[in-house]
């Protein structure tokens, strides 16, 4: 049978990628809550920040802050271009005007890394001071789980003050409640938005690098299925909802670390179709997701 | 001195005419409102003044200066503020956050505070209630955020869309005497009703609008004598 210390390592790994999952949840909400855009351009960033941090950190051997610093302003300078150059333009047009350029940009951006970089996976050889192995009795875990784990909760916890008690984050949720207004109230709606990029695409950018330390392997292709399931975090936890953003990256995290680790063998091939099944299941229960609002139709 | 001129304003919605030729004035320190049936233009005038709606052909004027190219942020900077129908207030966020947007253009931070405790002393059911997300309080409770949030900005004109829609007969008096206050202290009302008898008590000047067309213009009791605004408007 499995051990009390199986369970345990099995939920650490589910919370890391829990963790990583809700980071890249945040960002998407965010911007779906002010355009109704689901950012696929949102996956490239992960790619992005993932060999931005492999160039910096394992080949050029930045230390770690520095490292992080410019891996977060990378992210969130492209998000900023990819807003005013791609975004800003189809600005009232139809909303999927701006799914097809997400799109565009995102198969744009995985076909140059594919000829920049390489078709073959890369190995991530984080710094030795990022895989030290700690044992204890019952968990055995490396520098990096305890980053990932720490990171997240101190962004979470700085994205949750910025929201609720900034002037930019009052401002962001009126945007994403009543656009037009909001525009009455004063508030400049091309400065919000070019503000959720820049978080958003940061986090994302930042993910990347975790999820390559982490994992230890980076690919061309690999901001895909990421992105992806980070949007199905969105739409278990409640589309729109930051703080369901975060609980849905988390349940994913572990249904998905879990169902591989307890169910048969055979299963673990369907480890990735687990995922859309627990989003089927989600539907299914709860359309508007585990914390989710309903919305009135826009006009 | 006028502070608002529209001239010639025609808006369309894709092909269709809301508002046709029309051209008013607002002089300082007035109340001036805007009547007419549902469908009579009333709301896209007041939106294209704030910029939301962008004219087909005319010019607005604001202190001089057309402000027909102006972004509503640059507007409310100058001091124009738009309550809305049906209140627009935020529902997600608390009432003393929806306050607080109301002067988001601001950075005086005194004089926002002060304007804030301002506000409360106005409608004291705000403060008892400026923790409470907006979307709990009641229609009448709303209407008094929507105005105290229009105050926040220290407007110099104000448009009132419909502030007296499904307020109960109470508190419709109330806010009318609300109104005529704030424009004792100098702010300028642009008032659009569809109860017509309450804002030709308080208007100094109205303009009857009807499918987009100005029908009749005047000041208060002129406008209130004629017989077929008695007949069609006033109930007889």
């Amino acid at each position: 049978m499995f051990s009390l210390g199986y369970f345990l390592q099995q939920t650490m790994n589910g919370v890391i990628l829990g963790c990583i999952y809700a980071l890249l949840a945040l960002g998407m909400t965010m911007v779906y809550g002010i355009l109704r855009l689901i950012n696929f351009a949102h996956g490239a960033l992960i790619t992005l920040g993932a060999f931005f941090t492999y160039f910096v950190l394992v080949r050029f051997g930045f230390p770690l802050v520095a490292a992080i610093f410019l891996v977060l302003g990378f992210g969130g300078l492209m998000g900023l271009v990819l807003d005013i150059v791609a975004y800003r333009k189809l600005r009232g047009g139809p909303e999927v005007a701006l799914l097809i350029t997400s799109l565009g940009f995102y198969t744009f951006i995985e076909n140059f890394m594919k000829m920049v970089v390489s078709p073959q996976p890369y190995a991530f050889k984080a710094p030795s001071y990022l895989t030290t192995i700690f044992k204890t009795s019952f968990l055995t875990f490396r520098t990096i789980d305890i980053f990932v784990i720490g990171a997240s909760v101190v962004i979470m916890w700085c994205f949750h003050l910025f929201i609720k008690k900034t002037k930019m984050g009052i401002a962001m949720r009126a945007t994403a409640e009543n656009l037009e207004v909001a525009s009455i109230m004063g508030i400049e709606i091309n400065r919000v938005i070019s503000v959720a990029f820049v978080l958003g695409s940061a986090l994302a950018a930042f993910t990347g690098f975790m999820w390559g330390a982490k994992y230890g392997q980076i690919s061309y292709d690999m901001g895909f299925l990421t992105g992806v399931k980070a949007f199905v975090a969105v739409v278990i936890g409640g589309v729109g909802s930051i703080p369901g953003a975060m609980v849905g990256g988390f349940v994913l995290g572990l249904a998905e670390i879990l169902s591989t680790a307890f169910l048969p063998t055979s299963f673990s091939e369907y480890r990735d179709g687990m995922v859309f099944a627990i989003l089927i299941l989600v539907l299914l229960i709860k359309p508007s997701g585990i914390m989710g609002v309903k919305e009135e139709v826009r006009v | 001195m006028w502070l608002l001129k529209i001239e010639n304003l025609t808006v369309k919605y894709g092909v269709i005419p809301a508002v046709r030729n029309v051209s008013l004035e607002v002089q300082e320190g007035q109340i001036v409102a805007l009547l007419g049936a549902n469908g009579a233009g009333k709301t896209t005038i007041l939106k294209t003044i704030m910029g939301v709606t962008r004219p087909a052909e005319g010019n607005i004027y604001y202190q001089g200066t057309n402000i027909n190219f102006f972004s509503p942020p640059q507007r409310v900077r100058l001091g124009i503020t738009l309550v809305p129908e049906g209140r627009g207030i935020f529902n997600r966020l608390s009432v003393e956050e929806n306050l607080f947007l109301g002067a988001y253009h601001r950075s005086d931070r005194e004089g926002i505070e002060k304007d804030l405790s301002r506000v409360y002393s106005l409608f004291p059911r705000l403060q008892e209630r400026k923790e409470q997300v907006a979307g709990t309080l009641s229609g009448g409770e709303q209407q008094m955020l929507a105005l105290g949030r229009g105050l926040m900005s220290r407007p110099i004109l104000m448009l009132l869309d419909e502030p007296s829609l499904g307020l109960a007969p109470l508190l419709v008096r109330e806010l009318y005497a609300f109104i005529t206050n704030i424009r004792q202290e100098g702010v300028t009302i642009l008032l659009v009703e569809q109860n017509a008898t309450m804002a030709l008590k308080v208007c100094d000047y109205a303009y009857l609008l009807e499918t987009g067309k100005v029908k009749v213009q005047g000041k208060a009791d002129e406008v209130q004598s004629q017989e077929d605004v008695k007949k069609a408007y006033l109930g007889g």
